[in-house]
């Protein structure tokens, strides 16, 4: 093997770097080292001229591969690696040595730092001594799409994908699709309906003929990787077939069972047969099992005997169906902040103390008390209403550290709706700050404080409890230094949100990062806000952070553009850094067979043999292995060995 | 009193890509502040590190060696953890064995998310090594 | 108590009707009272066989060492198996290499021996015992030893020169057997399990640490521990940067591709990194059978670095070597509920 030619191109990143790392040592550290060819150093090497540069001196100097000490290799390793290619070198050839994030930023001492930046870019340099050029593995990609969740975000991206001519499964929990969206009465800035503006779009999904709906259904399991995953879908059986359900409501008036009824957030009661709105889609009736009392005749059998339309099927069995897609949206939506965690603001315990959503159920004309404000404890128009907005947000020490971001805006919303409604009632709001940034959001904040004369009070309510049929509201306003207490007829929490317990699931079961509030993580937070780390998933809505309804369509027609580029190539580069066996060391003991976690291995001939399209180069295998006979390449134990060497060099 | 300067720790620090050495990164962009004697060598996953890695460096006059990985459950290769964790036991209790200081060896857990504790982790255990001093147990002789 | 008689006749009856290329037993050796390995072939040998406290070599070994010299000639084994005499710890070592592939179930036929109330001598514990004078024989005779001395007979009991390994096996009989001779008696408990292993780690990490480095400094790196184990049956050692099995697949990339982990002059560092890492690779598949302990030259206390591994693999993984043939393997596995406290 003759010498590599190595060149090393250190990068100041304007003072990012050059602040705390002496650049030109680095540099000059580099050029010792037995490989390197070529050093440079440059204010911003992925600046045009910096890339160019790098370009033209792999060709002036004949290098066979390069290191860039710069950021972190999420961010430029791929802009450095097209620039290897450009240069007619091996894109594997080309590694990052990550001196900013994992060094010049976190260590002030000048000294120290640069230390450990010329420790980093030694390791690196001997790591690329031995990168062997390799080819991308080229995969055929499945032209489909799975979008999971049917609330706002994902029924945009569905169609988006949809129209772009890509079949897509649209997979929802619920019985019906809609989301979040479908329980909000009107939405701000411009008080439009809600379900006027959402139902169509429903109508939509269902009769696309590129969309494939699959309701009551939950993703149980998914493998494989970008461009060819296989997903398996548990669809819960609603004993009902759809296609017959005529909606005619004859079950639900001979159902003996009464539960609370979840759309309504538990404001008022259903059936066990029950349609959890009138306009769901798919529109039929759903046998909840949980609470039926036996599906079976002769425990009940009320519902089947009145079903003229011969829908209901006791036999109905769940259906696991494993479905193969080219990319994934993850669209699962928000829950509220559980009250309960809240002792200071009732705990949930006090009557007449609701959720922002229950208000909206309250106030929508589809609603429980149709859309007359009544308070449920005694169904009286309050005339007193506090609404309380950080409910559970902003508050580090006690709750979630986050601004919710779309409270200030429907508590306002809210306010205008109630004094609409009951124009001689009194509106409260606590608040912290107002943060209206938004088109026309500021002037509907504005209007509601002067226009309809609602009371804004600067500061947070310590505690509230119920006295004398009210709710007597204890806080502070921190603009006069006064505390003030209120009677009120009712009280709205605009509480947190937080990621639903669906996206919690769905992100270990798709293995995708969450952020330390439990919200997906996105892959960068400027560049790639709506990719996860993993390639082929993509993320809408709620379930990445809070959002309120345009900014999640945004980002839901961004994912969408997303997959359909990636679904739009004919076949995709998959990284070949995979496993390798070392035949004659292989001993065929068949531990590696065993760690694999992706099934890829298998002795054939009394040797391990690499499945090239299951291996995900891991290296689960190379650490098991007694004899080092596989390596997933490029990140050989020999590499590993000679990096730990320059690191403690 | 004498005014010398503590111990200095050298420490290796194999960062799982998807998590430990996002982790870090997040730190950095952060700009949280912690010592500098950890040198980071990310590898695809912690189930990548063998229990090699960990003699070699100690070999090669590491004073600590770290591996940090996924939290349990959020391995991007499903389980590359669970085989470390059990590796990596079973390499820390051979070290204890023989009277290597506990301290020296050290696993930990940091997500993507976790930019403030990848740096504690770090402040940490440059902190529990200082008092140690040089390593040199498993040292090679001839590395001065 | 198990009859010589029929071990031998088995041998000569396996040998004779061609049921066996070759039977792996114990013969006397040519050095006083000590058993040596003997790889017999034709029936006439087999009154050669014996049995008794001297037969303490895992013979396993040659199980392996068969394969390799068939594979060598280019051979295949050729329908009928080897058979070998197997004691408890020495059947589970066939299992754990079965496990690994390394043969196939119906290449052995095991002739199980039960160690029954006993075990092996410790030849230390018997010279101190015996006090200089030499034996000739040694017999197993219910909890007894017999020996036989130019002083006459002397009656031992077992317990005081039996090998540690011995006195705190958990399982003296051969599970997986064709053929077994002698009485199972799993569960007598003549010691604790790793009774000398809590002895030694009751110490503090200082002591431990001192005792350690006496003992890796005395490591001359012959390399007998390796040579003697069944498990180190790799034609290369990672630690390795001396021998290199050069076959037609070796490409130059492989050959250049060396990582010297140690380095090869028996300094302590070089030792130690030696020792731990075959402690490593034992983990899980080291079956206690003490032959590395008493092989080496220097009396280093090779065996409870293994015992080590093997009693955390039994108290946090619940895991027991050479179980059985289908089992999990330690380090390619996992449960849930593995210790992580440890982890930050």
């Amino acid at each position: 093997m003759s010498k590599k030619r190595t060149g090393v191109f250190v990068c100041h990143c304007g003072t990012n770097i050059a602040a705390t790392v002496d650049v030109a040592k680095v540099a000059r550290e580099m050029s010792g080292e037995d490989t390197v060819a070529f050093t440079q150093e440059y204010v911003y090497m992925c600046s045009e001229p910096g890339q160019e540069s790098v370009v033209q001196s792999i060709k002036d100097n004949k290098l066979d591969s390069i290191v860039v000490t710069c950021c972190s290799p999420n961010l430029h390793e791929k802009t450095f690696r097209d620039n290897a290619q450009r240069a007619g070198i091996n894109n594997f050839t080309c590694e990052i040595a990550n001196i900013r994030e994992q060094c010049s930023w976190v260590h002030a001492d000048k000294a120290k730092g640069t230390e450990k930046a010329i420790k980093i870019s030694r390791s690196v340099v001997r790591r690329v001594n031995r990168n062997l050029p390799m080819d991308a593995v080229k995969v055929a990609v499945t032209r489909r799409a799975m979008v999971i969740g049917g609330g706002i975000a994902g029924i945009q991206a569905a169609l988006d994908i949809a129209n772009a001519g890509i079949e897509v499964i649209l997979v929802e929990k619920q019985a019906t699709i809609g989301g979040r969206m479908l329980q909000l009465s009107e939405t701000f800035p411009t008080l439009d309906c809600s379900q006027c503006v959402l139902s169509p779009k429903m109508v939509e999904v269902n009769r696309h003929p590129n969309i494939r709906l699959m309701t009551y259904s939950e993703v149980k399991e998914v493998a494989g990787s970008v461009g060819n995953f296989r997903v398996k879908v548990h669809k819960r059986s609603s004993f009902v077939d759809p296609d017959k359900c005529k909606i005619c409501d004859h079950c639900t008036e001979v159902c003996p069972v009464v539960v609370p009824n979840e759309y309504e957030l538990g404001l008022t009661s259903r059936r066990a047969i029950y349609i959890p709105y009138a306009q769901a889609i798919p529109a039929s009736f759903t046998l909840d099992e949980d609470a039926c009392l036996g599906l079976n005749p002769i425990r009940c059998g009320k519902c089947k005997d009145v079903c003229e339309a011969g829908a209901i099927d006791y036999d109905m069995r769940p259906v696991t169906t494993t479905e193969e897609v080219g990319a994934i949206v993850v669209a699962t939506g928000f829950d509220l902040y559980g009250p309960e965690n809240m002792p200071e603001l009732g705990g949930g315990r006090v009557e007449d103390v609701l959720d922002g959503l229950q208000f909206e159920r309250l106030i929508s004309a589809s609603g429980a008390t149709k859309g007359h404000i009544l308070r449920p404890s005694d169904h009286k128009e309050p005339k007193d209403v506090v609404f309380i907005q950080c409910a559970g947000s902003r508050d580090p020490a006690k709750h979630c550290a986050y601004c919710s971001k779309i409270c200030c805006m429907y508590t306002a919303k809210h306010a205008r709706l109630y004094k609409k409604h009951v124009p001689d009632g009194r509106a409260y709001v606590f608040y912290i700050d107002i943060r209206s940034g938004g088109k026309g959001y500021e002037e509907f904040v504005q209007r509601t404080m002067e226009d309809d004369d609602t009371l804004y009070l600067r500061g947070r309510v310590s505690k509230l409890y119920r006295k004398g049929g009210k709710v007597r509201v204890m806080g502070t306003d921190t603009l006069t230094g006064q505390n003030v207490e209120i009677d009120a007829d009712m009280v709205v929490l605009a509480l947190a949100m937080t990621p639903s317990k669906g996206t919690m699931e769905i992100a270990k079961t798709l293995k995708i990062g969450r952020d330390k509030d439990g919200f997906l993580a996105e892959a960068h937070p400027k560049l790639r806000p709506v990719e996860s780390v993993t390639g082929g998933i993509y993320l809408a809505g709620a379930a990445q952070a809070p959002k309120d309804i345009p900014e999640t369509v945004a980002q839901a027609g961004a994912a969408a553009a997303k997959v359909i580029a990636l679904l739009s190539q004919a076949t995709l580069s998959r990284s070949p850094l995979i496993a390798k066996v070392r035949r004659s060391h292989c001993t065929g003991c068949g531990m590696c067979v065993e760690a694999c976690p992706f099934i890829a291995i298998r002795l054939e001939g009394g040797k391990a043999v690499v499945n090239e399209a299951l291996c995900e180069g891991c290296g689960s295998c190379s650490a098991t292995c007694l004899r080092a006979a596989i390596d997933v390449k490029n990140v050989t134990q020999m590499q590993i060995h000679e990096m730990i060497e320059a690191c403690l060099a | 009193m004498s005014d010398q300067q503590p111990y200095e720790p050298k420490i290796v620090a194999f960062l799982c890509k998807w998590c430990s050495s996002a982790g870090s990164d997040l730190a950095g962009v952060s700009r949280i502040q912690y010592p500098a004697n950890a040198t980071p060598i990310t590898v695809p996953c912690t189930g990548a590190v063998s229990p090699m890695y960990i003699m070699s460096a100690f070999n090669k006059g590491a004073d600590g060696v770290l591996v940090s990985g996924c939290h349990i459950g959020d391995c991007h290769y499903l389980e590359g953890n669970y085989l470390a964790r059990r590796k990596m036991y079973l390499i820390m209790k051979l070290l204890e064995f023989i009277g290597v200081e506990q301290n020296r060896f050290r696993m930990s857990w940091v997500s993507a998310a976790e930019g403030a504790k990848f740096a504690q982790v770090i402040t940490d255990f440059v902190g529990d090594l200082r008092p140690l001093g040089p390593q040199d147990k498993l040292k090679r002789a001839e590395i001065k | 108590m198990i009859n010589l008689k029929d071990i031998r006749e088995t041998a000569r009856d396996m040998l004779a009707k061609g049921e066996a290329r070759a039977v792996i037993g114990y013969r006397r050796g040519s050095r006083g009272m000590l058993a040596e390995p003997a790889f017999l072939t034709k029936p006439e040998e087999a009154d050669e066989l014996v049995w008794d406290p001297t037969c303490f070599h895992n013979l396993s070994l040659y199980l392996v060492h068969d394969r390799k010299h068939l594979a060598h000639a280019g051979k295949n084994s050729g329908g009928a198996p080897v058979a070998i005499i197997a004691k408890g710890c020495d059947a589970r070592s066939i299992v754990v290499l079965m496990q690994e592939h390394y043969f196939k179930r119906e290449d052995v036929y095991i002739i199980g021996v039960s160690c029954e109330g006993t075990g092996v001598v410790d030849e230390r514990k018997l010279a101190t015992h015996l006090n200089g004078v030499q034996a000739s024989n040694a017999a197993f005779d219910g909890d007894d030893f017999v020996f036989t001395t130019a002083e006459g007979e002397k009656r031992i009991p077992a317990r005081e020169v039996m090998a540690d390994r011995c006195l705190e096996c958990r399982s003296p009989y051969p599970k997986e057997h064709n053929l077994v001779f002698g009485e199972d008696k799993t569960g007598r408990q003549l010691e604790a399990p790793f009774a000398a292993l809590d002895r030694f780690e009751a110490q503090g990490a200082g002591e431990r640490w001192e005792n350690w480095a006496r003992h890796f400094d005395r490591c001359i790196r012959c390399f007998a521990c390796r040579s003697v184990c069944p498990m180190c049956y790799c034609d290369e050692c990672v630690v390795d940067s001396i021998t290199f099995p050069v076959t037609t697949e070796t490409t130059a990339d492989e050959k250049a591709s060396r990582i010297r982990w140690i380095e090869r002059s028996a300094a302590r560092s070089e030792n130690i990194t030696y020792l731990m890492t075959r402690a490593m690779h034992l983990a899980g598949r080291c079956t206690d059978c003490g032959e590395c302990d008493r092989a080496c030259p220097v009396n280093v206390p090779i065996r409870l670095l293994n015992n080590k591994m093997e009693k955390e693999a039994r108290e946090q993984f619940g895991f027991e070597p050479g179980a059985s043939i289908g089992g999990p393997s330690l380090v390619a596995s996992f449960l849930d509920k593995d210790p992580g406290e440890f982890i930050r």
